[in-house]
């Protein structure tokens, strides 16, 4: 094995790995943004009067927080097969990624939330704002701005933890690595060459977001 | 006079849990008419003026604005009469509030600050809104500052923001709570001065305040509140003329003091500032 | 609910198994987490690089593949492990950074004056280390070692794959043997759920006893 051969063995997976790795990117995508609007209800429900509500959100959050990603996935996999209404692996996969990035979110935003002085939602009363306007427009763009390093950090999360789909056979780039490793019978190039994909996504992630991080500071 | 007052007060009464906070409050307050409470902490003033728009429930009375009844479906109600987020929005559309702590949005401008409760709250088009927001920034003198954020301004600044986002919705009544107690004190006068000049452009105010001097000059009737009750309440001249019950002269006496004067006699009003 | 009762002695002995397996991982990944950390305060100088580059290599890539390269790839270079040794051994090495990253903060918390006030005093470096900075920083650590080794046990359910014996492989087993789904399912969420909130409990038990009179 000669460093040339092993160049040009590694370019030759790499369009491959870059499938599964926008396959990947393109699910951590859509649980980042369904889990945000998700997480923003868990968390009105967590602070609601009704006590039923309230113990649900309470519920929800406790069960996704204390159980692994790949049991939640197995659930949201099998159990519409079993109750008559199979999934395809993408969207059970989609589905488990948001409602489990949703709970971690609305504990991330819930802090947030926590910190807005009462005075400014008790003036969007006063000026006749519905609660969701004021939810919607005041409450919100100050959490996020408050709470970004945690989002971020919760999105390289879900980056992460999307390798497990590819037990419910969603072709991402765990699920390329393991193709090509059978074929090739190279495991340790394929899997970490796949390895070095998902640093490069999260260290890229990482430096955007603290990118971002500091243009919100410069307003402030 | 036989005009209906704008804001009506009757026999409102509130407790939390067992403490009674407001007992038995009769105010009538008529258009243009300036009202200034006083009294010590915990009298209720600062309750009682959360009751006039309802960002605090009443749980005895009334309170009527421009005759029609706040918060509740019908008078003598329980509980379950509350009014709908829409009819209390409908019923408080006419007034606005001046908050001690400013309570502006720090995520917008100054400018954005004053228009969204005419965008959000009166469906306003973003340029009309615009427009009245600049007219009311102008009229307190902060125009140049119309896109800077809320935490670069200084306290006297932020309230006066405050107070243009209170007019651009052009109230009928303005509420203001303490507007100058959460101020450094070199930064009051700028923003009494501009109370002043509302004032004198005829706008209905109830207003909060430890300034005696100011609501002696400026008011047209005092109350005087202590323990959730009306102790007193007349013109400037009879509660600040050291013609009161005992306990408004007890509450009055370090202001009597400092005003070096003898209590004060009134003639006219607003322009003899 | 009669079928989740039959199922309970198989899972009961596979929550034994991934406790044991959790357990282990996280003991050892904290023991290296604790040297590693205690090795860079010693020879900051020398370790501060290569331990951010450990911590940015491990937490930047999934558990999962880190796994696959320890139980696919280092028979390529001639060591072979069995599956439990491999996920032991991954999930520790995996673990101790984050580990490690928990004790550096505990050591963080504590107010350099107080070292200043030991060597004041003639208190050498190690029995500083001992009697100073140990106590502090292990009990602000305690609910996050506590947290860290329920990401550890959920963590491990990524051992099913290679054929772990613990509760998601068993799960599937049972799935793939009786063909119900639902019953096997959700006997797998109650199982770890009962798991992760015993380990929360006792955190808080130990808290309680070590430090009764923290505010936090």
């Amino acid at each position: 094995m000669s460093a040339p051969d092993l160049l040009a063995r590694c370019l030759g997976y790499a369009p491959q790995l870059l499938d599964g790795a926008v396959t990947t990117l393109y699910l951590s995508l859509i649980a980042v943004v369904c889990g945000f609007f998700a997480g923003v209800f868990i968390h009105v429900l967590s602070a609601s009067h009704n006590r039923l509500l309230a113990g649900f959100a309470r519920t929800y959050v406790s069960v996704i927080r204390g159980t692994p990603m790949l049991a939640q996935l197995l659930v949201f996999y099998y159990v519409p097969t079993a109750l008559g209404l199979p999934l395809p692996g993408v969207m059970s996969a989609a589905i488990g990624l948001s409602l489990n990035t949703a709970a971690y979110q609305s504990q991330i935003l819930g802090a947030g939330f926590r910190s807005i002085p009462r005075g400014q939602i008790e003036a969007a009363q006063t000026f006749n704002l519905t609660r969701r306007q004021a939810l919607w427009h005041i409450e919100i763009p100050q959490v996020v701005a408050l709470t970004l390093p945690a989002l971020v950090s919760e999105m390289i999360d879900v980056v992460k933890a999307t390798a497990v789909v590819s037990v419910i056979a969603v072709t991402d780039l765990m699920r390329v690595g393991q193709q090509l490793a059978s074929v090739s019978y190279r495991p340790l190039e394929v899997y970490t060459l796949a390895a070095c994909y998902y640093l490069a996504i999260t260290t890229l992630l990482s430096l955007a977001g603290r990118a971002l991080e500091r243009r919100i500071a410069r307003r402030t | 006079m036989s005009t209906l007052p704008i804001l009506q007060l009757r026999a409102v009464g509130k407790s939390y849990g067992a403490t009674r906070v407001l007992q038995g409050i009769d105010l009538d307050v008529m258009k243009g008419e300036i009202v200034s409470l006083i009294g010590p902490s915990g009298s209720g003033k600062t309750t009682v003026l959360r009751c006039m728009n309802f960002l605090e429930p009443y749980d005895e009375g009334e309170v009527w604005i421009k005759g029609q009844l706040l918060g509740y479906r019908s008078a003598g109600r329980t509980i379950r009469d509350r009014d709908s987020e829409k009819g209390l929005a409908e019923v408080r559309r006419p007034v606005s509030m001046v908050f001690q702590q400013f309570n502006l949005w720090p995520h917008m401008t100054v400018l954005g600050n004053v228009a969204a409760p005419l965008i959000l709250s009166k469906n306003a088009s973003k340029a009309d809104a615009r427009k009245h927001a600049l007219a009311a920034l102008t009229r307190v003198g902060l125009a140049a500052k119309v896109d800077a954020y809320p935490g670069r301004l200084s306290g006297g600044q932020q309230q006066r923001v405050g107070i243009a986002r209170a007019l651009a919705i052009e109230p009928e009544v303005m509420l203001l709570d303490e507007p100058t107690s959460a101020l450094d004190p070199e930064l009051v006068e700028e923003v009494l001065s501009v109370i002043r000049s509302l004032a004198q452009d005829g706008m209905t105010m109830v207003m909060v305040t430890h300034e005696m001097s100011f609501a002696a000059k400026i008011s047209d009737t005092v109350v005087f509140m202590e323990a959730g009750r009306i102790v007193e309440s007349g013109p400037p001249a009879q509660l600040f003329g050291n013609t009161g019950t005992p306990r408004l002269q007890q509450f009055l006496k370090p202001w009597f003091e400092r005003s070096l004067s003898a209590p004060i006699s009134l003639e006219g009003r607003v322009d003899t500032i | 609910m009669e079928s989740l009762l039959s199922l309970a002695p198989r899972f009961g002995k596979a929550m034994l198994v991934t406790l044991a397996l959790g357990l282990s991982s996280a003991l050892l990944g904290a023991l290296c987490g604790f040297v590693l950390n205690a090795l860079r305060l010693r020879f900051t100088r020398w370790l501060s690089r290569p331990y951010r580059a450990y911590i940015w290599l491990v937490r930047g890539m999934p558990y999962l593949s880190q796994m696959v390269i320890v139980y696919f790839g280092l028979p390529v270079l001639g060591l072979t492990l069995s599956a439990v040794q491999a996920t032991v051994v991954s999930l520790a090495f995996y673990s101790a950074a984050y580990f490690a990253e928990i004790f550096r903060a505990g050591w963080a918390s504590i107010p350099p004056s107080q070292l200043d006030a030991a060597r004041a005093f003639g208190i050498g470096r190690a029995a500083a280390f001992r009697t100073i900075e140990l106590p502090q920083a292990l009990v602000f650590s305690i609910p996050l070692l506590a947290n860290q080794t329920i990401l550890v046990i959920k963590e491990s359910a990524v051992a099913s794959i290679i054929t772990v014996p613990e509760l998601t492989m068993t799960a599937s087993e049972v799935v793939s043997s009786t063909y119900t789904y639902i019953a096997p399912y959700a006997m797998l969420i109650v199982c770890y759920w009962l798991l992760t909130q015993f380990i929360a409990l006792t955190a808080r038990r130990v808290m309680k006893l070590i430090a009764p009179l923290e505010d936090a």
